[in-house]
């Protein structure tokens, strides 16, 4: 798999290593001389690193290069313990982290609550400036005020400081000069200009205070992670950090960038899942992720779509991301009445405290309990290694809402059918809504519960097929380990495309052109220089909307050629182009890509207690069975059948067929 | 009451499909729309209604047109007998509308195996609020007293017959508007939407059959009702009574009050407005569906969240509406600021009476207003006519959890605002300051949210119109708090001899204003909860 020509700057392929840290556990995938081994370990939350370490040493692993999933970022946010900020900004517009977009989160809450913003009053600060829609100054930047400011944040001693100005997307003099000074006293300085260059004062100020938020707090661990892993050895380790769309970083430029890390550890599972469905043939994929208390989905047309509409506790972060659906539905969910009698399942979840009724200490009835009774999970079969399977305490607590279904066993498949609905109607979000038809998608499973619901799913929302990759515990940090290293940069413009008018195109190419140099000499900077291709696309929108599509194009392009692909991606999306309208460039981004490790993911798996037997389970009815372990599939599993694997369960129900394939994932299709 | 059989599991299942038609419905319209009211401030609702115009669900980001869309499938009964294809437009606030901005389409669903005679199987409809309809100032929400001035009134119409576009209808409409290719853009949306809705109820019809779809609309109906009954027999029974007011109604200054006795019992809430102000010949006027829409998103509050929204929670709520009153005008008074306004203030007014029977839930007063500005004239970068309309947040009440919200929008709206980068990049203005307003929230043992300071110049001569409450009176406590400061409107000019002048503005005008002028909105602040500690 190496070849003759990698130069030095190729990601060293010998000894790479994929990490992602989760919450419980973290996962490894080694891959060493073509070979992949994986392993586990529980995670150590008060030093994210120190299960990697401890990790390596224990397994006796010595990587050249590790790719890690962080949850630094995100942690961070959620628990507000990130780097004291303070804001700079345009007189008139302090409040904005404040005031937001004026909306309150719940419309219809009796006493409704937002998040603070990460920056208190007392250290968001004004200065007099301002920069018109069309980029000129008409107030000049008053540089003894900034001077003072200055010297109060030193006062307070804050080290971190974000600069947002009006208009700094289309003229950033002013944010320069700002962002020079402040780093000339030694303050770690977020620039809204070069952290997002896009128009929406809130959403960009949102997005650089995150940055001045995190960037210390990841810069710190990374230095200290980083040293770690380099003592005792010869040369250093190079160290990559997943972004939240799905590329690599170096660890260097993550420290930076911290913001661009936000959705780091989902982004490893996306990338892993929709890797493994190409793997075997599958370029159109569904990933679909289930596990204790939520579920993932991810839309995935031939790529990774992305999204830079997140929001996190009331905070947009506008900067590039899977385009990740989550909704409230795991194996923990608990089922409910409501008042009006009907069914309902989450998203209160049993979480992992108490858990299930049938993991021996819970008594709700969650989903996990539902498949228990109707023996689709199997006793025999322990959990995650460890816990054993008590399905008269999880029939227990089906039978308290079991009185309006006639019987447990019908109570049990009200309980899956419900989460399902829910979760079919996330599927819709990303897929009808979207204007792709669910029919021409697989739908790729994993998490501890997916597989369980992937060919009922598949039903519900009209997928034909799903596959269940051979190795669905460890598909995160399999997306880690064949991750690209990207860099990503924008430029926020506002420019109108019209048929007769090149000189638009020539600004926006040559915007293209600036921002694809940045892209490259920042990924140099990563250290990769040769074979990097350089991806173009923009923001484009009809004149009046005010919602843009991120549309793909080259560089170099022709007008009618940019309209040409607006007007298609908005029929795609939208179902209809409205030709005579002028389309303006709201935004163009560059995207500069080295390819990571480009091979197969599967991991072969043990078979020593390979074995298949057989008991009833039910499914429209009870039906005998046949109940197998992975190893043991050799070839087609007609349905009704239930496999078993250490990490999941995956069931193929009556009229479904389970095959083999050569990557060791299973593929499951509705007989015709 | 039906005793139809259908399982607790169905009826969650098939409330979440047709949910999720009208969400669709709702991201189709939001994405295709043109303006940023429709886009940005996302000032639409969608709904999906069974074969007798019942409500099955409605996507609604606007609470004042929660349970008004019923009105607007009566009101196209008219046009009956349909066929597939056709789809009704209207905003005649007296047959089936609110207010004239707000546009609805209503359109029949028919079996895909339609045959010959077959009656529509459900109607899909959507509201959307049109940056401009005609009348005498741009965005039509004029300070007027008769409904002609406000805009052009469209009483239900076929847009379409039989799918082909009724095209002298579209004229008429669009002569008629300020800036119509905008409109055209926004109508198609709507239309976008409605199609999408027809289509996939015909499925959901199809997947199910016809018996029992119908069985599974009516259970869902009835299950709506179970919900408001069931919140209704956990609060205390009995009569309770408050009375709030307008400042004025923009032409006199005679304060206008509104009157609620509410009556709870075992399971029916009965809402008595008796007794309150007749209608006025000004726009502060509501329609009945304005009114109900109102009680109804207080009840809503009440009920647990995720609570989907149907025509049977609405069953066990009654009115008695005094004919020809602020709270159910009827022709020929304006009604603009009704929708807007006096919505909150009815709001307020049932809060308060709430707050009586639920001290321990119920926080203070609201800004109570939506701080309504349009603005319009002759872009002079462009040449081009422009009309804008924006609404502004205040302090939100505080309560027994906690103070409340700074600078956000309460009760009967929640639309975004425009940013700066965006309204700058497409109207000739400049948004001078955007903060929260100091010291605006009443004082309490929880303090009242803050408002807003909004301050935005004209580049041009413009013509401006504001709309907004709260500017005599004050958003009151509770519980021994303080209420919030009232607002403030005025408007800074640069005098000949270059001095800088700020002149106060009545709460409720239109006026014409030069560039370089800025308009000052000062937005109240919530009312406190409980007494403040003293030290």
């Amino acid at each position: 798999m190496t070849t003759n020509e990698q130069t030095i700057n190729e990601p060293r392929r010998d000894r790479l290593l994929g990490v992602d840290v989760g919450g419980t556990f973290t996962d490894f995938v080694l891959l060493r001389d073509g070979e992949l081994s994986i392993a586990k370990r529980p995670s150590t939350p008060d030093d994210p690193g120190r299960a990697i370490i401890d990790g390596l040493a224990e397994f006796g692993w010595s990587p050249e290069e590790v790719v890690h999933g962080s949850t630094v970022a995100t942690n961070t946010l959620l628990t507000r313990s990130g780097a004291p900020t303070a804001l700079i900004t345009t007189r008139g517009f302090r409040d904005t982290l404040v005031i937001g977009r004026q909306a309150r989160p719940d419309l219809y809450a009796l006493h409704p609550q937002r998040h603070d913003p990460l920056v208190p009053q007392r250290l968001r600060f004004e200065v007099e400036e301002r920069v018109a829609a069309d980029g000129e100054v008409i107030t000049p930047l008053n540089l003894d005020q900034l001077e003072a400011v200055l010297d109060r944040i030193e006062r307070t001693n804050t080290r971190s400081v974000a600069i947002c100005f009006l208009f700094s997307f289309i003229n950033p003099e002013h944010e320069a000069i700002a962002a020079a000074r402040a780093r000339q006293r030694g303050f770690n300085v977020s620039a809204s200009y070069e952290v997002l260059p896009q128009h929406r004062e809130f959403e960009r100020m949102s997005t650089t205070t995150a940055n001045a938020y995190l960037a210390p707090v990841m810069a710190n661990y990374l230095d200290a992670f980083d040293e770690q892993l380099g003592q005792d050895r010869e040369d250093n380790v190079r160290l990559r950090i997943m972004q939240s769309n799905g590329g690599s970083i170096s660890a260097s430029s993550a420290g930076r960038n911290a913001v661009r890390t936000v959705l780091s550890g989902p982004a490893g599972g996306v990338a892993g899942a929709f890797a493994a469905a190409e793997a075997d043939g599958f370029t159109q994929a569904i990933t679909f992720d289930m596990g204790g208390t939520s579920a993932d989905v991810a839309l995935c047309p031939g790529r990774l779509l992305e999204r830079t509409d997140l929001v996190v506790d009331d905070m947009p972060i506008r900067t590039p991301a899977v385009d990740l659906h989550t909704v409230g539905a795991g194996g923990g969910s608990i089922a409910w009445f409501d008042p009006g009698g009907a069914l309902r399942v989450g998203p209160q979840s049993a979480g992992a405290d108490p858990g299930p009724a049938a993991y021996g200490r819970g008594a709700l009835p969650t989903v996990t309990d539902a498949h228990a009774v109707l023996g689709r999970l199997r006793p025999e079969q322990q959990l995650g290694g460890t816990v054993s399977l008590d399905v008269a305490r999880a029939r227990q607590a089906i039978a308290t809402i079991a009185e309006p279904f006639g019987s447990v066993e019908a109570a049990a498949q009200a309980v899956i059918d419900v989460v399902n609905a829910n979760m079919a109607r996330a599927l819709r979000v990303i897929s009808v809504e979207r204007g792709y038809d669910p029919a021409r998608f697989s739908l790729v499973a994993f998490g501890g519960a997916g597989p369980l619901h992937a060919c009922d799913l598949a039903d519900v929302v009209g997928i034909p097929q799903a596959l269940i990759p051979a190795a669905p515990g460890v598909l995160s940090a399999a997306g880690m380990l064949i991750a690209d290293i990207t860099r990503d940069t924008e430029q926020g413009l506002h420019l109108s495309i019209n048929p007769e008018d090149e000189g638009e195109i020539e600004v926006l190419n040559q915007a293209f052109t600036a921002i694809a140099a940045q892209a490259r000499s920042a990924i140099a900077e990563d250290g990769y220089s040769d074979g990097v291709s350089v991806e173009y696309s923009a923001d484009l929108r009809y004149r009046g909307q005010s919602h843009e599509l991120t549309v793909s194009l080259n560089a170099g392009h022709h007008a009618a050629a940019v309209r040409d692909a607006f007007h298609e991606s908005h029929r795609e999306r939208f179902g209809f182009a409205s030709l005579d309208t002028p389309v303006e460039v709201v935004t163009a981004r560059a995207k500069a890509r080295h390819s990571g490790y480009r091979g197969d993911v599967a991991v072969s798996r043990a078979s020593s207690q390979d074995q298949s037997w057989t008991a009833s389970v039910t499914w429209d009815r009870p039906r005998e069975t046949q109940i197998m372990t992975r190893g043991s599939v050799s070839e087609p599993v007609s349905g009704p059948a239930i496999i078993t694997q250490i990490d999941t369960t995956v069931t193929v129900p009556p009229a479904w067929t389970a095959t083999p394939l050569p990557t060791g994932s299973l593929l499951l299709r509705r007989d015709s | 009451m039906s005793a139809v059989n259908i399982d607790p599991a169905r009826l969650a299942i098939f409330d979440s499909l047709v949910g999720s038609i009208a969400e669709e419905m709702g991201a189709a319209l939001r994405h295709t729309a043109l303006s940023p009211n429709i886009k940005e401030r996302a000032d639409f609702s969608c709904a999906v209604f069974d074969h007798e115009g019942q409500l099955l669900a409605q996507a609604a980001h606007i609470p004042v047109h929660l349970g008004a869309m019923p009105e607007s499938v009566r009101a196209v009964e008219r046009l009956a007998p349909w066929r597939p294809g056709d789809l009704a437009i209207l905003n005649d606030p007296f047959l089936g509308g609110t207010h004239l901005p707000d546009v609805t389409m209503v359109s029949p669903v028919f079996a895909h195996d339609f045959a010959g005679d077959d009656q529509p199987i459900g109607y899909v409809a959507s509201r959307a609020h049109q940056a401009d309809i005609g009348g005498m100032a741009p965005g039509s929400m004029p300070v007027a007293r008769e409904l002609i001035q406000e805009g052009l009134v469209i009483p239900p119409i076929r847009l379409y017959r039989a799918g082909e576009l009724v095209e002298e209808a579209m004229d008429l409409i669009l002569r008629n508007v300020r800036t119509p290719d905008e409109r055209r853009g926004d109508f198609n949306a709507q239309i976008a939407a409605q199609r999408l809705g027809e289509q996939r109820i015909a499925d959901l019809y199809a997947s199910y059959g016809a018996n029992t779809y119908r069985q599974t609309t009516q259970a869902l109906l009835d299950y709506g009702e179970r919900l408001t009954r069931a919140a209704l027999a956990n609060l205390p029974h009995g009569s309770w009574q408050f009375s709030d007011s307008l400042d004025d109604d923009g032409h006199t200054d005679d304060p206008v009050p509104i009157k609620l006795k509410l009556t709870l019992d075992e399971d029916r809430a009965h809402f008595d407005f008796s007794d309150t102000a007749p209608q006025r010949a000004a726009s502060i006027n509501a329609v009945a569906p304005v009114t109900r829409s109102a009680c109804y998103y207080v009840i809503r509050c009440l009920l647990p969240p995720d609570t989907p929204m149907n025509s049977g929670l609405f069953r066990p709520i009654t009115f008695t509406l005094p004919e020809r009153s602020i709270v159910a005008a009827q022709s020929p008074v304006a009604v603009a600021a009704g929708n807007v306004e006096t919505s909150q203030r009815i709001v307020d007014t049932v809060w308060g009476a709430f707050e009586q029977l639920l001290p321990e839930r119920m926080p203070a007063a609201s800004s109570g207003t939506m701080n309504n500005l349009t603005a319009g004239g002759v872009d002079p970068r462009t040449g081009q006519p422009w009309a804008y309309y924006e609404t502004s947040g205040g302090g939100l009440g505080a309560g027994p959890e906690g103070p409340g919200l700074d600078a956000a929008h309460s009760h009967m709206t929640n639309t975004l605002n425009t940013p700066a980068e965006a309204l700058e990049l497409a109207y000739p203005l400049r948004i001078i300051e955007n903060s929260v307003r100091p010291r605006s929230g009443g004082g309490g043992y929880h303090r009242g949210g803050h408002g807003l300071i909004r301050r935005t110049q004209f580049l041009g001569p413009a013509q401006l119109t504001l709309i907004t409450e709260r500017r005599r009176q004050r958003p009151w406590g509770v519980r021994g708090g303080e209420p919030g400061r009232s607002g403030r409107n005025s408007l800074e000019t640069v005098s000949s001899t270059g001095k800088s002048v700020r002149r106060k503005l009545p709460g409720k005008v239109t006026i014409n204003v030069e560039a370089g002028d800025i308009v000052r909105v000062e937005t109240p602040g919530g009312g406190g909860w409980g007494e403040a500690e003293s030290g």
